[in-house]
């Protein structure tokens, strides 16, 4: 049989693929608006960007941020991009919310090569089986656990909107004073009431 | 070591070996063994206890050691002690709790377990109290075969792993060794080791089995109570006298019970005979034949597939296949194998020496069927689905020996079950490569459905479209170190359905410990059917994981309409917005931009260390129902 052959193969396959992970970074909290060109741009800061991989988000909320598979052209690269990103906010394609950045996984990818030598049994467990029960419980188990998880996504979803909501009322609030005091000195009219109240204005710094 | 022989009231007693030191003060030694009066006691011994408040009274009740010790504080009140387990005799136990009780031996003793008063107790070792309890006292008096679950006050037919924190296996096999009367349970486990070495390949094999285990009389009862207990308790009593007719019936019972984690429901189908090489040879062959496999529904064992098919290629002959000089020889071997003389099961399972021409009949039926059909597969599976269905209905008292019958060989069989598949996880790869080569009719718009990248658009078209026809399962539970390959293999050979699966990505988002799948099935009676299948038994790949399916709900596509939430976008007059440029960037600290990203970051380590603890639960809740993917053998 061919199979020798094919592990080796398999193994080499691997190997490569594990390095292209080593090499890739993940960002997450990225807006969904954000297209390639976009993200190939900021992150080119960086280092050249081999190739970018958007995650699609099949089955969870649509308001979800999106990730997204950034591959460099080598593991320091990338190991720089998760140091600044983690270090400072980095804001890709719009602000305040930034985007975050760790190392990717061979699980986020979807178009793996097999782990080489790995074998998967299964058996089927019929019902008078001992196991059945506990197999059944199993499955409702994992059934509410993906409940669960939905559930802690769509928390999270609505304290972002939250904090969204929050900070965007500040900014504008802020954003108005700071107009408003622009114009004043703009207008002058800072200066009169400066000279009305014998105080001192001092020349609008911009 | 031994501590110095102390002479009590007259009474020689000496210390065994010694076996540890404990306690608060590290003033208590523990011992294996002791000697009183001549006798020699060890741990795990059964003795007779005669309740010391009531010296007149004749009662005994029977404990067995697990714990001897000696505080050398010689302060303490009663410096030797000894740990008993209790040993209820029906008469010391709740009377509702013995009327249920089935098939009470008159002499029959419950071990105690589970948590509650009276499971053991510490008794001061004294001359009084102990009374060397004789083996051969002992074979005729007590028999042993169940737990009493002192918490519920329940009997319970399988004995927990520790008890009153004592490996069970501790009490199984040196009782086993002191005492013959303790048959059952332990004595089952011995044979089955006794039994996997056996030779299961040949009919020869099954007789030696059946042999080892016709002379154990009490462990055929168990083993009946057992299984039906594990079910229905009425039809126990019949069962018990179907088994006590036969004795290769109960041989097949036996053996059944102790496969009984294992093949799961290959016992019900007619694949006693999996366990031949020949036949695995054969299944990987027939493997290549993706027609074939399509059309010969779903067998939930493997192992019945082949046989399925072998059957089909037989006499009928209208299938193609390879090797077919081995069949002939083959089914003198399965026939062979049946020996079990069992006239009263009317079940097609079951192979009787007297029906086998009955059995070759309906064997030989359902291939013609299939083979006369113009039968649509699905029609086929369902035939074979109310065949299965059958079988486990079936599977109550009355054809219990039945499946007896077929969980013996492939208990034998079970040992190199295992090698079995992975030849045919092996047979994977090969299977797609051979099906490129041979091209039918219905592979081809599968093939081209495979080569086709997956991540890229053409499997999201498919998707959607699947989604629209209802054909897109989503599979969870999976490892999620699985490929999107992987998982069309398990599908394929577990549900004989082939497909295309697409692994969905762990992100931070989603719970790392539960991998999902997109699977598209061909056409939405394969994907109903296969979502029934594995909803109604479980199908447990072997890390463990039963896999739950449900029809897959995916967003629509596009961008979402609103805008980013976190994106603030001011209100600016014409001039700035021309003037602004939206780059990426990353902020310094002296901007206010960088205190609302920061903000962001608290919110998002919050949110993580959330999903952080629940997933970790999960993990927790996980482990606590693990599930044994390996049936118990050593």
């Amino acid at each position: 049989m061919a199979n020798p052959e094919e592990e080796e193969g398999e193994e080499e396959k691997y190997e490569s693929f594990l390095s292209r992970v080593r090499r890739t970074v993940y960002v997450d909290e990225l807006t969904p608006h954000a297209s390639k060109s976009v993200v190939e741009s900021a992150f080119s800061q960086f280092g050249t960007v081999k190739e970018v991989i958007f995650l699609p988000n099949y089955l969870g909320p649509k308001e979800l941020p999106t990730g997204v598979l950034i591959e460099m052209e080598s593991e320091q690269k990338a190991k720089a991009v998760i140091e600044t990103v983690s270090q400072f906010p980095f804001m890709v394609a719009g602000m305040p919310r930034p985007v975050r950045a760790s190392a990717a996984r061979p699980a986020m990818f979807s178009d793996r090569p097999k782990k080489p030598g790995r074998r998967i049994q299964f058996r089927w467990v019929d019902p008078s089986d001992d196991e059945f029960d506990k197999a059944q419980r199993v499955k409702r188990l994992v059934r509410k656990h993906t409940a669960e998880a939905a559930f802690m996504i769509k928390k999270q979803l609505e304290e972002a909107e939250e904090l969204a909501k929050q900070q965007s009322e500040t900014v504008t609030t802020h954003h108005k004073k700071f107009e408003l005091i622009d114009k004043l000195t703009h207008d002058g009219v800072a200066q009169e009431l400066a000279g009305r109240y014998n105080m001192k204005c001092g020349p609008p710094y911009r | 070591m031994e501590a110095a022989a102390a002479v009590d009231e007259g009474l020689e007693f000496k210390w065994g070996k010694q076996k540890g030191i404990g306690g608060k003060k590290k003033d208590v030694r523990f011992y294996e063994s002791f000697t009183f009066d001549g006798d020699e006691y060890r741990l795990y011994d059964c003795v007779l206890v005669a309740d010391p408040s009531e010296p007149d009274s004749d009662e005994l009740f029977v404990g067995k050691i697990i714990k001897i010790w000696e505080h050398t504080n010689k302060r303490a009140k009663h410096p030797r002690q000894v740990k008993l387990l209790w040993l209820f005799k029906p008469s010391e136990m709740p009377p509702g709790v013995v009327e249920g009780v089935p098939d009470l031996l008159a002499n029959e003793l419950f071990l105690a377990s589970g948590e509650g008063p009276g499971l053991a107790s510490v008794n001061p070792l004294d001359e009084r109290n102990l009374q060397p309890t004789d083996e051969e006292i002992k074979s005729t008096d007590f028999v042993f075969r169940r737990a009493f679950d002192v918490g519920s006050c329940k009997v319970l037919d399988t004995i927990d792993d520790k008890i009153s924190g004592v490996d069970v296996k501790f009490i199984f096999n040196r009782a086993g060794s002191t005492s013959k009367k303790e048959a059952t349970p332990p004595i089952l486990k011995i044979q089955l080791d006794v039994n996997g070495s056996a030779d299961s390949l040949t009919p020869n094999g099954l007789s030696a089995c059946g042999s080892v285990r016709s002379t154990e009389d009490n462990s055929n009862e168990s083993s009946d109570c057992r299984e039906s207990s594990s079910g229905r308790r009425e039809g126990k009593e019949k069962f018990a006298d179907e088994s006590s007719n036969k004795d290769s019936s109960v041989q097949q019972s036996t053996s059944e019970h102790a496969s009984s984690e294992a093949s799961g429901s290959r016992g019900d189908h007619y694949d006693g005979k999996a366990q031949d090489n020949e036949v695995r040879k054969q299944f990987t062959k027939q493997k290549s034949m993706p027609a074939e496999e399509r059309d010969s529904n779903s067998c939930e064992a493997s192992g019945s597939k082949k046989l399925f098919t072998k059957q089909n290629s037989m006499p009928a002959g209208e299938r193609d296949s390879n090797g077919l000089d081995e069949r002939p020889q083959k089914k003198q071997k399965l026939d062979g194998s049946a020996i079990v003389s069992n006239g009263r099961n009317t079940n097609i399972l079951q192979q009787s020496v007297s029906s086998d021409g009955k059995r070759d009949t309906c064997l030989f039926k359902r291939p013609r069927e299939k083979v006369t059909g113009g039968e649509s597969p699905p029609e086929n599976l369902k035939k074979k689905r109310d065949l299965g269905v059958s079988v486990s209905e079936g599977k109550d008292a009355k054809t219990g020996t039945g499946k007896g019958l077929f969980k013996k060989p492939s208990f034998d069989g079970k040992l190199s079950k295992r090698s079995e598949e992975k030849i045919v996880e092996i047979d994977y790869r090969r299977d797609y490569q051979v099906t490129e080569v041979t091209p039918k009719p219905d592979a081809s718009q599968v093939n081209s459905k495979w080569f086709r990248p997956l991540g890229g658009l053409p499997w999201e078209e498919s998707m959607r479209e699947a989604e629209k026809e209802e054909k897109l399962v989503l599979l969870q539970n999976l490892d999620p170190t699985y490929t999107s390959e992987e998982v069309q293999d398990i599908v394929y050979s577990a549900l004989n359905e082939q497909c295309t699966a697409r692994m969905i990505e762990r992100t931070s988002v989603s719970f790392s410990h539960i991998g999902e799948a997109l699977v598209i099935f061909n056409s939405r009676q394969a994907a109903v059917r296969a979502i029934r299948r594995l909803d109604e038994g479980c199908l447990l790949l072997s890390n463990g994981r039963p896999l739950v399916a449900a029809f897959a709900k995916i967003n629509p596509p596009g961008k979402p309409s609103s805008s980013f939430c976190g994106h603030i976008k001011l209100q600016k007059t014409r001039r700035e917005t021309r003037d602004t440029v939206s780059t990426s960037r990353g902020s310094q600290p002296n901007t206010l931009e960088f205190e609302m990203g920061m903000e962001w970051r608290l919110l998002r380590a919050r949110s993580d260390h959330a999903l952080e603890t629940v997933s970790k639960r999960q993990l927790e809740e996980r482990k606590t129902q693990r599930i044994n993917f390996k049936p118990k053998l050593p």
